[in-house]
């Protein structure tokens, strides 16, 4: 045997593999293809059947359109609906009651009664695995006067109530009655418009749609996969082939490549996730507001999303934009960039010539993180502060900013659609560590607000905690990102701004449809 | 050869203690907090101080170690903090993956690595030589991440050949037995599922298997050139028998004990070192559960799997001194 006959041999190994793969393999998606199916690209975690032990935004998107959840934000209508409750109101500030719709049922025909959400609430509160634990803190009774109307105590009054309950996912106490913590896996039923048909933890989800439901529409895909891929370059390779439908966020350097191909396109969408640059004045010299104000102003925040951010990012005036609840356009004060400026504030602060400062940078979490850093050290160092950039893992840099131990770091909030609990915990005194700002007047303004249940003067109390947490500047606050979807185009698909794939927003095209 | 064996079973339990002691008090040592990092974002300090509580976070490092080390000893590595699933039952569902592709590797490796050193040797400075060593050279140097990168972007984005990630396409393949996607095919006489496994198995065992081709390549040339310079050589070539006969017959014989030993080494590494490959091409195996476990300080699930790549070190390399007996009998493992 000579080098020119085993050498081939070898290597058609792989060719056999390679081609029987692609010559079976194309009548088995042939197969597959029967039913229309889209899948989509996702980058988070699918840690668990059980829909109470994650706690991750994709998991509760799953869940809410395949499960269904006491209420849910509409962007459309900048307000709350319910699958399942006619209406609802506050008989006191510490009660919430819920009339359900009649005739209510699940998916197998199985009635949905007020039982199954105080189960569901019981679970989000005590199942051992349970991560939602937090968005039932507040209840402390419960309590089923009909099968048509729950009644909702707190220990205190909570008017943004309807955003926590909005994540608490409705599930049967007659199955986990029945099979005990098996029901999530064996009978995950719901009311939703889509029925979970298979979880491979850490791997994909696949569901089907429900036929006869009545959000589903013919134009939707019979059956949605979401597959883990959490290499952006897989992702967009993925899609350009035809592997996938559907790719979450493609980072600026792939978006042309995206753009540039003639079977797929970009779609963006304003996410509710607000960046900001945190200063704690538990420390040196973040102390002196006219330190962190320096920081607003000697950054160039439209620079920064016109470079390095490619466009993709919507400056923020304020802690939040446009969409989110109680957004006031006009909020004052507004940080423009001025060098010069900065510069004056540092002198009033007592640095005439700068001050040495440690400034976290996460890596690899938030688009274009470093890189954005890294453009934000000179920019800083120009108006007189001496900056030691710092670059330490995810894991490490949390940690130290949940210990109140990080003075000065970029970071991200997301899912902030009320912004009543985002701003609680990082701004009001001894709710968390993360930034250990203290100031009366906002501690007032949100201890009201969420006492306030005329939405009029809560959003009026929210604004005015907004503007003192701008003038006082204990966080500079950025942009929120425009994230980038590529989208196959043989589908219509528009994310929500909280960047859920909802299988009702996914429409087949014609000819996409016509396979089925 | 019992007493061998025994000797050196008895040997690794010293090994794992240690290296369970030491990766346990490398993580704690470790900055971050696995509390901090699983429970969300909006979690009060109760349900932290809670979490803590209910993985035993809040008892000293030692008490948390010997409690691992007592469930350790029945198979038992704990509850993992971010999956609430027993450790061992989450490796066990993910190793068939792992182990799968590190033997498509391996065995693509061999198939093509061997071959080429051997005629790279038989022919020392001629052109198929250079270039085998240089093809050689490239594979030992060539990082996983670029390589995969590459052929996602040509293989499967250019040409549009082979699926750029997963393991299957949904819906094809019958439901798993063994769960070797391959295997189970061909039991079941799935040939559509085993068409499908396939496409998705070639990139990342490629990937995998270069490293190793190109080693097992350039050793296998280095060991037959050595051979081959012997007396003993020359003699059965000046008793006129073919070339063939000369290196596959007598050359190749001596040097298999290097062969075995870096497919033993290679072996391990592949099953230790994948974890970039299933990263990339979202292979779902340990090594992307390792890689989970890591970034949500996992305590017991990292810990749990270093002891199962540790254990299959061990395990590779018992077998490699068992092949080394088998192919040369002057090796006496009793000894």
């Amino acid at each position: 045997m000579s080098a020119r006959t085993l050498t081939p041999l070898a290597t058609a190994v792989i060719g056999a593999l390679a081609a029987g793969g692609l010559t079976l393999a194309t009548s088995a998606s042939a197969q597959a293809q029967q039913r229309t199916r889209v899948t989509a690209a996702v980058t988070e975690t699918i840690a668990s059947v059980n829909p109470y032990a994650d706690s991750v935004s994709l998991m509760y998107a799953i869940y809410s359109q395949t499960y269904g959840s006491l209420v849910d934000w509409s962007f459309e209508k900048g307000g709350y609906i319910s699958r399942f409750a006619d209406s609802w109101s506050n008989p006191d500030k510490t009660t919430w009651v819920f009339k359900l719709k009649p005739g209510l049922k699940r998916n197998n025909g199985e009635p949905v009664v007020a039982a199954d959400f105080v189960h569901s609430i019981n679970r989000a509160m005590n199942d051992p695995q349970t991560k939602q634990k937090h968005n039932v803190r507040w209840i402390v009774a419960m309590e089923t006067p009909d099968e048509r109307t729950l009644i909702i105590k707190t220990s205190e009054p909570v008017a943004p109530m309807l955003e926590n309950l909005s994540r608490v996912i409705v599930t049967s106490k007659a199955q986990f009655d029945k099979l005990g913590a098996a029901a999530d896996k064996d009978a995950p039923v719901g009311a939703g418009p889509y029925a979970i048909k298979q979880i491979a933890v850490d791997n994909f989800l696949a569901m089907t749609k429900v036929p006869d439901h009545p959000d589903v529409k013919p134009e939707n895909p019979d059956e949605i996969i979401f597959r883990i891929m959490k290499e952006p370059e897989s992702r967009v390779t993925a899609l350009l082939n035809g592997e996938i439908q559907i790719a979450q966020f493609i980072p600026p350097q792939l978006v042309p490549r995206v753009q540039g191909s003639s079977v797929a396109s970009i779609v963006w969408e304003d996410a509710v996730e607000l960046m900001f640059l945190a200063m704690s004045p538990e420390h040196k010299p973040w102390d002196k507001k006219e330190v962190r104000q320096a920081v607003a102003y000697a950054i160039d925040r439209d620079a920064l999303i016109k470079v390095l951010l490619a466009g993709q990012g919507t400056r923020l005036d304020g802690p939040i934009g446009p969409g989110q609840f109680a957004y006031d356009k006009d909020l004052q004060p507004r940080y423009t960039y001025n060098p010069a400026k900065a510069r004056e504030l540092l002198k009033q602060a007592g640095y005439p010539n700068g001050v040495e400062i440690d400034f976290y940078a996460t890596v690899g979490r938030y688009i274009a993180d470093k890189q954005i850093c890294e453009a934000i050290v000179p920019m800083l160092e120009a108006v007189g502060f001496k900056v030691n950039l710092k670059t330490p893992e995810w894991g490490t840099m949390w940690a130290n900013v949940q210990k109140g131990g990080t003075p000065f770091y970029y970071m991200g909030r997301g899912s902030v659609i009320d912004p009543s609990a985002a701003l609680s915990q990082y701004f009001e005194t001894g709710q968390s560590p993360r930034i250990k700002f203290s100031n009366k007047e906002v501690d007032a303004a949100l201890r009201a607000e969420r006492e306030e249940f005329d939405e009029g003067k809560r959003i009026a109390l929210m604004r005015r905690a907004m503007s003192v947490i701008t003038e006082e500047a204990p966080a500079h606050f950025m942009w929120r990102h425009k994230m980038a979807t590529g989208v196959a185009n043989n589908v219509v698909f528009k994310p929500q701004p909280t960047m859920d794939i909802n299988g009702i927003d996914i429409m087949m095209k014609p000819r996409a449809r016509a396979t089925k | 050869m019992l007493s061998y064996f025994i000797r050196r079973v008895v040997g690794t339990v010293p090994v794992i203690f240690m290296i369970s002691l030491f990766v346990f008090l490398l993580l704690h040592a470790a900055p971050g907090d696995p509390a901090d990092l699983l429970i969300p974002d909006q979690a009060s300090a109760e349900d932290i101080a809670d979490a803590r509580r209910r993985w035993g976070l809040d008892q000293p490092v030692l008490v948390q170690y010997w409690r691992f080390l007592v469930s350790a000893v029945s198979l038992d590595f704990g509850r993992s903090f971010k999956y609430d699933e027993p450790v061992l039952a989450l490796i066990m569902q993910r190793f068939p993956a792992t182990l799968e592709l590190a033997l498509i590797a391996t065995v693509l490796a061999i198939m093509i690595g061997i071959p080429l050193g051997i005629f790279a040797s038989s022919r020392p400075n001629s052109w198929f030589d250079n270039a085998s060593s240089l093809g050689g050279f490239f594979g030992v140097s060539m990082p996983n991440f670029w390589m995969a990168i590459m052929l996602i972007l040509i293989v499967s984005g250019y040409f549009n050949l082979l699926p750029s990630g997963g393991r299957a396409t949904f819906g094809v393949a019958e439901d798993p037995i063994t769960g070797f996607l391959i295997l189970d095919s061909i039991i079941q006489q799935d040939w559509v599922g085993l068409a499908d496994g396939a496409k998705f198995l070639v990139l990342p065992a490629i990937v995998l298997s270069v490293n190793m081709t190109g080693l097992l390549m350039r050793m296998t040339r280095s060991s037959m050139l050595e051979v081959l310079s012997e007396d003993y050589i020359m003699t059965a070539r000046a008793k006129g028998l073919s070339e063939r006969v000369v290196v596959w017959r007598h050359a190749l014989k001596n040097a298999r004990i290097m062969v075995i030993t870096v497919v033993g080494l290679e072996f391990g590494a592949l099953i230790s070192g994948s974890i970039i490959v299933e990263s990339v091409f979202s292979w779902p195996g340990i090594g992307q559960l390792l890689l989970q476990g890591i970034t949500a300080r996992d305590y017991p699930l990292i810990t749990g799997l270093v002891l199962v790549y540790t254990t299959l070190f061990i395990v590779v390399n018992l077998i490699v001194d068992f092949l080394y007996a088998a192919a040369d009998p002057r090796i006496r493992l009793g000894g």
